[in-house]
């Protein structure tokens, strides 16, 4: 892979010579006024970044994300509410050629998910034709995480914080500026356009991101050891082992039902079909759907399989370390922690996962 | 975009239905009618196989067509009214236009019955996809070694097809038994749930494969009862009622187990089900 080195005086440079030939989008920070200090001592950011149109932005407002933002990236591929299709047309629609889009500010975990999406949208033998488009259109541009936030748990399933694959660029911020890693036909294609302020990465550059990225591992796996995350080799286990377990029960009981958790769940993939308004010009919806929600399995009739929501709590578990590890062989989860920070419950999936670990293994033990 | 696959921008919306104009609905019983839709000439669907029925403004929900798939020019389907979208199919008129999409999962396999005592079991409104299977079995009468339909229903007034089954109990290789929950005084047929007919089936159990549709809860008792007159697990099949919206594997709601009922059933062995959890909730 080609690796070229930019100078932070030329990072606005850069997006500016991506957004002639796409809508970029790039992260702006939120500041948040608060300190946190995790269990191992180490200070934790609290600000938070969101993805904005580079067009509308003022320069100073373009941040680079120290790790990974608000929003999951599914977003950009399945919108939360939009037309599919209309009715009857008489010819295939035109579709209208917009340009494609690009993100910047997409970190490893977001790409592991992304994985779960194609797998979802562009598997079997009927790929959904929206997101197809937007895959295949999309420049990802990703980034190496400095930081993490508290909420961050990817290294607990061997998700590193920084990109290897799956990209088109990747940035990794050194003192002076970026290193750019190369990682697709599609982005090879815009570094002759962006030769003037991209020069060929140096060795010495290359093990000083080496030496960066082990420090952030280091300090991340620090601060997982409080948690006691269990291996992802252990997770269809202690899932399956847990089916009768009170936790489910025990642990629901703040759920509000909001459908946060599953909403900015950037693996969380369902949706629903729905038709608006009644009438002559009546469109097709697709929404995005939770499985947390009551009617969520409810079949006309009345008859719901998921009916209590202790069941469902559990249910959303086993689709992501049952059901995934069966079909494709790893977990839906990438440890962005988003559903840990929206959660108004306070339901965090890492004490689940360690409660069910511990439970499978305690009774092991008793048993022996 | 590594690792992407090669698809073109040119493939079809998956979630866009064809259209279909009602030509006849048939009453069946007060909550049950069967409506008959003109289909274009390149759709075809194989017995078991289910479609989205779409209502524009409305919604869809998914059924299995009741109709022999030999027939190509249209397809009938039975319908309860249980819900808002089978409450405004109960509501159409000749000539209205629906929407279709499919026809999705995997169907009955048929090769698997050939040569074999089918004993095909319905419960209520699940007679529907079961009409489907007798008709392709009876098209092909000769592969198969018998067909025996034991069907029951709530009361007589719920009973489908009503002048049907009696033609089907005079064809050859073909042995039909009927039940009614509760009877009423011009019922002269059997009373009682449908496993109580499920005794002394006239089949060879060594070559013999079982059929089930119908509600939940009588798809469970039924198998229950299979399986203590001695049928495996792997001959007993099942079709199994879930929540199926996109119908290709992508939107979530069918989930059973590491399957999803619309593309990997909604037909599934009883062998392939009895390790999950609440299947028949």
């Amino acid at each position: 892979m080609e690796t070229y080195f930019l100078k932070h005086e030329d990072i606005l440079g850069f997006y500016e010579r991506i957004d002639q030939e796409y809508q970029l989008l790039v992260p702006t920070k939120i500041t948040a006024p608060l300190a946190l200090k995790c269990e191992s001592g180490i200070n934790l950011p609290t600000d938070d970044y969101l993805l904005k149109h580079y067009s509308q932005l003022k320069k100073e407002e373009v941040a680079f994300n120290d790790y990974r933002c608000v929003e999951p990236i599914r977003t950009y591929f399945t919108h939360f509410k939009e037309e599919v299709c209309s009715y009857f047309p008489n010819d295939e629609k035109q579709e209208t050629q917009t340009k494609p889009f690009a993100i910047s500010g997409v970190k490893n975990c977001d790409l592991f998910s992304l994985k779960i999406q194609d797998f979802v949208f562009l598997g079997g033998n009927e790929p959904d034709t929206l997101y197809t488009q937007r895959r295949e259109g999309a420049l990802i541009i990703s980034s190496d995480c400095p930081h993490f936030k508290e909420a961050c748990f990817c290294r607990a399933f061997g998700i590193d914080p920084y990109p290897q694959e799956g990209f088109d660029f990747n940035l990794s911020a050194l003192t002076h500026g970026y290193l750019v890693d190369v990682g697709s036909p599609k982005a090879k294609s815009l570094v002759q356009a962006l030769k003037e302020i991209l020069v060929p990465a140096t060795s010495g550059q290359l093990s000083g991101r080496a030496t960066k990225r082990d420090g952030v591992v280091k300090h991340l796996d620090e601060h997982l050891l409080y948690h006691k995350i269990p291996a992802k080799e252990t997770l269809q286990d202690i899932v399956r082992h847990g089916f009768d377990s009170s936790l489910w029960q025990e642990q629901i009981q703040t759920c509000v039902e909001c459908g946060g958790c599953v909403f900015m769940c950037d693996t969380c993939h369902c949706f629903l079909l729905a038709d608006q308004p009644e009438g002559e010009n009546a469109k097709r919806i697709r929404i995005w759907d939770g499985c947390l929600y009551k009617n969520f399995t409810r079949v006309a009739g009345g008859a719901n399989p998921l009916k209590m929501r202790y069941m469902r709590l559990r249910n959303r578990y086993l689709k992501k370390f049952d059901f995934f590890i069966d079909t494709i062989g790893y977990q839906a989860c990438c440890g962005c922690g988003r559903c840990i920070e929206v959660c108004p419950g306070r339901i965090d999936i890492r004490h689940i996962l360690r409660r069910l670990y511990e439970e499978k293994n305690l009774q092991v033990k008793e048993s022996a | 975009m590594n690792k992407m696959s090669t698809s073109s921008h040119t493939e079809k919306n998956i979630y866009q239905p064809f259209e279909a104009t009602v030509v006849d609905i048939k009453e069946e019983t007060p909550t049950i009618k069967t409506v008959v839709l003109k289909i274009r000439s390149n759709f075809s669907f194989r017995t078991g196989q289910f479609i989205e029925m779409t209502v524009p403004g409305l919604g869809e929900a998914p059924f299995t067509p009741s109709s022999d798939p030999g027939v190509k020019t249209s397809i009938e389907v039975t319908i309860m009214k249980v819900g808002m979208v089978t409450e405004k199919i109960h509501g159409l008129q000749k000539e209205d236009t629906v929407g279709i999409r499919g026809p999705y999962g995997k169907g009955y396999p048929l090769d698997k019955f050939k040569g074999k005592d089918v004993v095909i079991v319905g419960g209520g409104v699940g007679l529907a996809p079961l009409r489907s299977l007798l008709l392709s079995l009876f098209s092909d009468i000769d592969n198969y070694r018998s067909i025996c339909l034991r069907y029951g229903a709530r009361t007589p007034a719920d009973v489908i097809y009503k002048e049907l089954l009696p033609e089907w109990a005079k064809k050859k290789k073909v042995d039909v038994v009927t039940t009614v929950d509760i009877g009423d005084p011009s019922w002269k047929g059997n009373v009682g749930l449908v496993t109580t007919i499920l005794k002394d089936l006239p089949v060879d159990m060594k070559q013999a494969v079982a059929v089930v549709c119908g509600p939940p809860i009588m798809m469970k008792f039924v198998t229950l009862k299979l399986l203590d007159i001695g049928f495996k697990p792997a001959d007993i099949y099942l079709s199994m009622e879930k929540s199926m919206s996109c119908g290709v594997g992508k939107c979530g709601h069918c989930r059973v187990g590491k399957f999803y009922a619309c593309k990997d059933g909604p037909v599934f062995t009883y062998e392939e089900l009895k390790d999950i959890h609440d299947i028949w909730d």
